[in-house]
């Protein structure tokens, strides 16, 4: 049977996550299925995680509440699992966070600092065509969405934490741990009709054929 | 193009969760606390607006500056419905969203504001698609049903998003040709263009989420199982006896909404809730809030 992608569906943008999703595997006659992640059954099932865009407080929040945590806790640290978090999503798998930090409590395993907010509020925001060709092949012009968005203020451990993407003013937007794990500040589900970069997260991640 | 991805990229971020009304700091980390993915800072919650009888404009922006640095969360502020110089203020304020609101007196009942000026988002209320469409011609980023707000009575805001999905899809069963959505496009005073991609889709070009009435967990959940994106409460948290209680029950509510154990659970013990007003018994009045805009 062929390998489950789940998508962490407490709050956020977690329905464009599934159309990227579905759309590399229509085309690419992938062996894979997607799911939304609200319960633990759900998450038993997947061998592959995606945490979305949204509010990270309220995700943190409902994970706590709704006895999500401890799951999502143990999944995440589980190396055959691959992992990817989008804007919230790299907040909530985090090691440490600089600013703001009260009312998250992140699951600590990205070895970085992460500062919330990091460009301001949502006059800040911006989109910006990025060059992701040093691992996407071809991908010159990547539609790259950044709203109210974090970014990777440390890198805590530089043997296994490698920085995937830096904008020109040198602030860390993407990064990789080991095999399994990627983070990004940015929203790849926001591109329309635009999936390489999923297409290449389940490729190299959760295909790992790359 | 790319501005208006920016600006309904926010919204998209938003769905799933609850925004709650707040009056002050105090308030909105109480909300935040709450699992809150926004709140709208104002200075009196609709139930209170509705009493009062008087001309109810954009909140003082000191205030709404306070809520902004007491939380983490974005925060969205209300402008009257045509007041395009309370717009250019909370633009420079800085508030994440705007939202051109009924619940606050008209300054303008001809024109909306031309939304498509901005660079702050803008959310407006809706009750049936050609107002939705319109509002998002004009350049909203989001819509809301419009509900009646300040009653605690969600039966409008139910009538609304009734309404959108189900005109949505007779249009896409009716309008077979380019000339049927013409003349459809004419009639609802939009683009052709707007209505067809709305046909395409099956749903609206922007996230839509549900306002007006809102007072319980269920209320949330019937929402979102109706096809809403998530919700906007107002009045309803803060006009009970337990606020911080019933804000996580909405919130868990919201994301488990068609999980009828989780409802059961979070709908129980919640205390008093908002008395409200039923919208039947309004209806004589002329103070539905519903029935501005257009």
């Amino acid at each position: 049977m062929g390998k489950c992608v789940g998508i962490l569906a407490l709050q956020g943008a977690f329905i464009e996550h599934i159309q990227h999703l579905e759309k590399c595997i229509t085309e690419n006659k992938y062996d894979l299925s997607v799911t939304t992640v609200k319960t633990p059954e759900e998450l038993e099932i997947c061998d592959a995680l995606i945490i979305p865009g949204g509010e990270s407080t309220s995700m943190s929040l409902i994970a706590q509440r709704t006895g999500m945590y401890p799951h999502l806790l143990k999944f995440v640290h589980d190396p055959s699992k691959a992992i990817w978090g989008t804007c919230a999503g790299l907040i909530y798998l985090s090691k440490e966070l600089s600013n703001e930090k009260e009312l998250v409590k992140p699951l600590n395993l990205l070895k970085v600092k992460v500062k919330r907010n990091a460009f301001g509020r949502q006059a800040q925001s911006f989109i910006k065509d990025c060059d992701f060709s040093s691992f996407i092949p071809d991908c010159t012009d990547f539609p790259t969405v950044f709203i109210r968005a974090p970014v990777i203020e440390t890198i805590l451990d530089p043997q296994e934490v490698l920085p995937l993407y830096t904008l020109d003013n040198g602030l860390i937007v993407a990064a990789t741990q080991g095999k399994n794990i990627l983070a990004t500040s940015f929203h790849p589900e926001l591109a329309e009709n635009d999936s390489r970069f999923h297409d290449w997260f389940i490729k190299k991640f959760v295909l790992k054929q790359l | 193009m790319s501005e208006l991805k920016i600006k309904s990229g926010l919204a998209q971020m938003l769905k799933g969760g609850v925004i709650m009304d707040v009056v002050n700091p105090e308030q909105a980390i109480i909300a935040e606390k709450a699992g809150a993915c926004a709140v709208m800072a104002l200075e009196r919650i609709p139930a209170d607006m509705r009493k009062s009888g008087q001309v109810c404009r954009m909140s003082d922006p000191k205030m709404i500056k306070d809520i902004m640095a007491s939380v983490s969360i974005p925060v969205m502020a209300k402008v009257r419905i045509g007041h395009f110089v309370e717009a250019q203020i909370l633009q420079a304020l800085e508030v994440d969203y705007i939202d051109e609101s009924e619940v606050l007196t008209p300054a303008d009942w001809e024109h909306h504001i031309k939304k498509n000026e901005y660079n702050v988002p803008f959310v407006c209320g809706a009750k049936n698609l050609g107002e939705a469409l319109r509002r998002i011609d004009e350049g909203a980023a989001m819509i809301r049903t419009k509900g009646e707000a300040g009653t605690g009575d969600v039966s409008e805001a139910v009538k609304h998003i009734t309404k959108i999905k189900g005109e949505i899809a007779e249009y896409k069963k009716t309008l077979k040709t380019d000339e049927e959505i013409k003349a459809k496009a004419k009639e609802l005073r939009v683009p052709t263009e707007l209505l067809m991609q709305v046909l395409e889709q099956g749903k609206l070009p922007v996230v839509n989420f549900a306002a007006g009435g809102v007072a319980t967990p269920a209320d949330a959940a019937l929402l979102m199982q109706l096809g809403c994106e998530g919700v906007f409460v107002g009045s309803g948290i803060f006009k009970s006896s337990n606020p911080e209680k019933l804000a996580k029950a909405i919130v868990e509510a919201t994301t488990h909404y068609n999980d009828a154990a989780k409802l059961l659970q979070v709908s129980s013990d919640l205390g008093d809730l908002m008395g409200g007003i039923s919208v039947e018994s309004i209806k004589q009045s002329d103070k539905r809030l519903a029935e501005i805009g257009w």
